[in-house]
């Protein structure tokens, strides 16, 4: 597979205010949520210009990157699987936005996955031992009194 | 989102802010990543295009410490860069995993 390379624009490195207003209003609920979630800008070796998305406080690992290539916009996941590209970066913010809901969605789902784990496993292994238990507690303990 | 960031690459950030380990370490892999693709005679869009990907950002991702080299892929990076896949990812263990590389390999910083 061959590399997708643009010329880039003179005075076109950084990001722009109006860029990164877009960015910002996109992923704002996602920043504002609390969760430690901060964001950082970069350029590649060849001077384009990137913006990282970090995942919460200790391991602030790139949860998404969106890069500008000759006036194209790049969003990829933290593992670099390409999940948008296109011309308008209002349209890339927007998948953006989306790939952050469905991360939040996702965890909801697992945690709520663990907790039925959880719940069944007390249910199914714990209670069957806590009811034997009292069942030889209620046998032994007309013995055990008349003992003492 | 806060705005008064400067725009400017990880690497030349200014140290005042306390940056977490694990994004220090990430960032030391991302140096020696570079060096050893530099070594390789390599640029970034090369490395990319011999990994198959369609763009080359995520090897500045990588590079500027701000996410690891997948593991399915570290034997793909490692033969491109022209090292043993093995020694290759046990370097990476060192910081990606410190603790772990600590365990499996003993004391070594």
């Amino acid at each position: 597979m061959s590399v997708v390379a643009f010329e880039r624009k003179r005075n076109q490195v950084l990001w722009s205010e109006a860029e990164l207003d877009t960015i910002a209003a996109a992923l704002n609920v996602s920043i504002a949520s609390g969760e430690g979630r901060s964001w950082e800008t970069g350029i590649t070796e060849k001077g384009d210009a990137q913006l990282y998305l970090l995942g919460p406080l200790p391991d602030q690992a790139c949860e998404l990157c969106v890069s500008r290539i000759g006036g194209r916009y790049i969003l990829e996941d933290g593992s670099g699987q390409l999940l948008f590209e296109h011309q308008s970066l209002a349209l890339v913010a927007l998948h953006a936005k989306a790939a952050m809901r469905s991360s939040w969605s996702g965890l909801v789902a697992r945690v709520a996955l663990l907790w039925c784990t959880i719940r069944y496993m007390i249910h199914d292994r714990l209670e069957p031992l806590l009811t034997e238990s009292e069942e030889m507690l209620v046998h032994l303990a007309p013995q055990l009194a008349a003992f003492a | 989102m806060k705005r008064e960031k400067p725009q400017e690459a990880f690497a030349e950030k200014p140290s005042r802010k306390v940056v977490p380990e694990a994004r220090q370490l990430r960032k030391q892999a991302g140096d020696w990543l570079k060096q050893r693709r530099a070594d390789a005679g390599l640029s970034q869009v090369d490395l990319a295009a011999r990994l198959g990907l369609k763009y080359y950002t995520f090897i500045s991702q990588v590079e500027n410490g701000f996410s690891r080299v997948p593991t399915e892929t570290m034997a793909a990076w490692a033969t491109e860069l022209g090292l043993e896949p093995a020694a290759f990812a046990k370097h990476l263990l060192l910081y990606y995993e410190p603790e772990l590389h600590r365990l499996l390999f003993g004391a070594k910083k």
